[in-house]
């Protein structure tokens, strides 16, 4: 008996991450078409990496190495990236988060915020030089500064759209 | 997925060393990719014809939605539009009428100098699957590969002009590296002073122009075209025109609007062997020798045949 319940809990861990992988596949490839949009034409928003810090921090779910590993090979081959970069970016995101909030759990929105922008500048300047010594070039700095800030902006939003979500849904219980 | 309460702390720190040495090891994997390995090349490769219909069907709504606000916001500039359209046809009519008695003439030099005639090109048109997002990458996904023909290094181009060139092909995909993306270089020259030069893609709007000769003086709105140079891409290919920024320093704005890209053509070169018995008319044949009548007593040369030689 206590061997199928441990068969039927790998088989939910296992069922769990593929939802949570497919989930994460559509989210970047949406990311990517968003520069479809004329507003996005120059660069567009991490939403990955928004995403992944409010499922640390709101939902207490990390998500594994493997399954970051396996997005951002894929981003990397799909967008024709140098492969492993988005994979580093991923990882050093998740690695951070980690260190900052896991050991000073209990912060409000407004140090979540700040943690935020503390690690995506982070891992992302990590990943931009890491980019310049590979190319041997420094890019064009107008699309990297409007991703950031795009980033930085549209964090807020969406842990307030969390939020309503949230409050909507305790009322609907409540009713 | 591991919970990650405070009590899960310890077995995080336990962790720490393991996401460290993988970070290593993405590191690792950078580079190697940056060597441009075959196998790396080839599994990509596999991978992008494996993912490709899946790309296409996740960027499909997303796609859409962007079709319709771009209708809608053509619709509004619609009469604006047809005016300008055309003004624009009245002068294309006189164009018309001048460029096709220079066209004659032009063939007419040609034949007199007997320059070597164009190769005739193929053209491979494919839909674009992905978007060219990502602010480190500048590419685009086209459903067609090795089936049509297309080899890496091949030039793609739109109605507007160059949109870069074939960077990996695989079986029914090519990827295409955009003209904007940093690691795309392209020989060109200038239209109006026939200087050549260097453009270079930035991940942004413009292309940096390099090994440009300091005598040079690019003129705002110049056009600038492919210029042939080093025999990858063919010369006369729309680039894009000459800008001017604010610190007074000269870019190239390319013709191509890259995040409209529906359809890409690849310039694939199957019959590169030019027909040379029906260009180089220039030449003559080897002359056969002329059946003559010869005089007694003369040789072909018409000298005389001394009898006692002949004997």
């Amino acid at each position: 008996m206590i061997k199928n319940n441990n068969i039927l809990f790998n088989l939910y861990k296992v069922s769990k991450n593929i939802i949570f992988f497919i989930f994460l596949f559509y989210l970047i490839n949406f990311q990517t078409s968003l520069s479809l949009f004329p507003i996005f034409a120059i660069s567009t928003p991490n939403l990955i990496l928004i995403i992944i810090y409010v499922f640390i921090v709101r939902l207490n779910i990390i998500p594994s190495n493997s399954i970051l590993c396996f997005l951002g090979l894929l981003h990397d081959i799909m967008i024709g990236n140098n492969l492993g970069i988005t994979l580093i970016y991923l990882l050093l995101f998740k690695y951070l988060t980690q260190v900052m909030i896991l050991e000073k759990i209990n912060k409000n929105n407004q140090d979540k915020w700040i943690f935020f922008t503390m690690i995506f500048v982070f891992s992302f300047s990590v990943v931009f030089f890491l980019n310049i010594i590979i190319n041997m070039s420094v890019p064009n700095l107008s699309p990297i500064f409007f991703h950031v800030g795009v980033t930085l902006i549209l964090y807020p939003i969406v842990n307030i759209s969390i939020s309503f979500f949230n409050y909507v849904t305790e009322l609907i219980k409540i009713n | 997925m591991v919970s990650g309460k405070p009590s899960n702390i310890k077995l995080f720190k336990t962790g720490k060393n393991f996401n460290f040495i993988l970070i290593l090891m993405c590191l690792t994997l950078v580079f190697l990719g940056k060597l441009d390995l075959i196998a790396v090349r080839n599994i990509k490769a596999f991978l992008s014809d494996f993912l490709a219909p899946v790309t296409y069907v996740l960027n499909k709504p997303v796609k859409e939605i962007a079709g319709v606000f771009e209708d809608v916001k053509s619709a509004g500039s619609l009469r604006e539009e047809n005016i300008r359209l055309k003004s624009e046809i009245r002068k294309l009519k006189v164009i018309n009428s001048k460029t096709s008695s220079q066209e004659l003439e032009l063939l007419e030099l040609r034949e007199l100098l007997k320059v070597l005639p164009k190769q005739k090109s193929q053209i491979v048109t494919g839909r674009a699957i992905t978007a060219p997002g990502g602010i480190f990458a500048n590419t685009v996904l086209i459903n067609a590969g090795k089936d049509y023909g297309i080899k890496i290094g091949q030039p793609a181009i739109s109605s507007l002009g160059l949109v870069g060139y074939v960077q990996n092909v695989s079986l029914k995909t090519s990827r295409i590296l955009l003209i904007i993306d940093i690691n795309s270089m392209i020989p060109i020259y200038l239209t109006s002073s026939n200087w050549p030069a260097v453009v270079q893609g930035q991940s942004g709007n413009l292309l940096k122009i390099k090994f440009l000769s300091s005598k040079a003086k690019p003129i705002e709105g110049e056009v600038v075209q492919t210029s042939g140079h080093g025999g990858r891409l063919p010369a006369g290919i729309n680039v894009g025109k000459i800008v001017k920024s604010f610190s007074g320093k000269f870019y190239v704005k390319p013709t191509v609007d890259f995040q409209r890209l529906t359809y890409v053509s690849v310039v694939t070169n199957k019959n590169t062997q030019p027909n040379y018995s029906k260009t180089f008319q220039g030449f003559a044949p080897l002359q056969k020798p002329e059946t003559s009548i010869y005089l007694k007593g003369l040789n072909s040369r018409g000298k005389r045949i001394i009898e006692s030689s002949k004997d």
